[in-house]
């Protein structure tokens, strides 16, 4: 199959490989698995005191559609407020990446890694989801 | 077309006596030998040949209780797609995450992950032994039902024990050592 070049890109320099520290209550931590190719995604973000997450990374065992997803998802968490993050949806990262139908599942788990940090995040700093996302 | 079953002559049940099996088979082979048909015509030649093989196919399949399952499955209507195998267990999310972590790592040539890839390997291959459990009650449980419900029970169960069992081979050529 033929990826696109910014998959490509982003397989090949992947950003923001690594871990933060799970412990820490300003970092928050999703893991999750996509059912249709047995990828693992873990995607953790750090969050400031102004609630702008300072920091995100990710570490994917799986296919490249599945990495550059991921890699190009902390990209785009960097700065945002938490609110913001929970506004990121797939079709964003389909689109950047120009990934074909078969490899959309891909962007749906970088997207449920994305939601599932924030929602380890709020559950540590003790916000109950609807009200974290009234404080903005 | 007969079914596997038919041709070695027993009941299509799940809990298969190896025994037995290999009785059935050997009784069926003597019925089916080509010097039993030498006076026969042609077309109950072919026909001899032809369970012949199908006997051949059937106990090759049905000796192995994966592919016995597989087979029942598909006689009843059920796909079994080579992609469903890795469906991950969201329960062990955690597990095959440290398992791939501690691969690469000891891939990349850091010996500081061989102790935990041993671990890892330890409660894989305790996850597919556990499955094996599952898989042989859900065996009598259909067996004894022959119910719908205890078919896709059994296709789940065998999906997670290919998705662990693989993960475990990776991990043993892993730790191997370098031949």
């Amino acid at each position: 199959m033929a990826y696109s070049n910014k998959v490509l890109d982003h397989y090949n320099n992947p950003r923001n490989v690594g871990s933060l520290d799970k412990s820490d209550p300003n970092v928050g931590t999703g893991m999750v698995g996509a059912p249709e190719c047995g990828d693992v995604m873990k995607l953790q973000i750090k969050v400031n005191g102004a609630g702008i997450i300072e920091d995100a990374k990710f570490k994917t065992f799986g296919c490249g559609s599945a990495i550059a997803s991921s890699s190009l998802a902390t990209e785009m968490l960097k700065g945002k407020t938490v609110d913001e993050a929970l506004a990121i949806r797939n079709t964003e990262l389909v689109s950047e990446l120009s990934l074909p139908p078969v490899k959309i599942h891909c962007s749906v788990l970088a997207e449920d890694a994305i939601k599932a940090a924030i929602a380890d995040y709020k559950k540590k700093t003790g916000a109950p989801a609807e009200a974290a996302a009234q404080v903005h | 077309m007969a079914t596997y079953f038919e041709a070695l002559g027993i009941a299509p049940r799940l809990s298969v006596d190896p025994e037995a099996l290999r009785a059935a088979f050997y009784q069926r082979s003597r019925e089916l030998h080509p010097d039993r048909f030498a006076r026969a015509d042609r077309e109950q030649q072919a026909r001899a040949l032809e369970l012949s093989s199908l006997l051949n196919d059937g106990f090759r399949t049905l000796r192995d209780p994966v592919s016995r399952a597989e087979y029942l499955l598909k006689l009843n209507g059920f796909d079994i797609g080579e992609q469903r195998s890795k469906d991950v267990p969201p329960e062990l999310l955690e597990e095959v995450f440290e398992l791939n972590m501690a691969m690469e790592e000891l891939k990349a040539g850091d010996e500081h992950a061989r102790g935990p890839l041993e671990e890892a390997r330890r409660k894989f291959s305790a996850l597919v032994a556990g499955t094996d459990e599952t898989i042989d009650g859900l065996f009598a449980s259909w067996d004894a039902s022959q119910s719908r419900d205890d078919l896709a029970r059994i296709r789940a169960a065998l999906n997670r024990r290919r998705y662990l069992s693989n993960l475990l081979r990776d991990a043993e050529k892993a730790l191997a050592p370098e031949s």
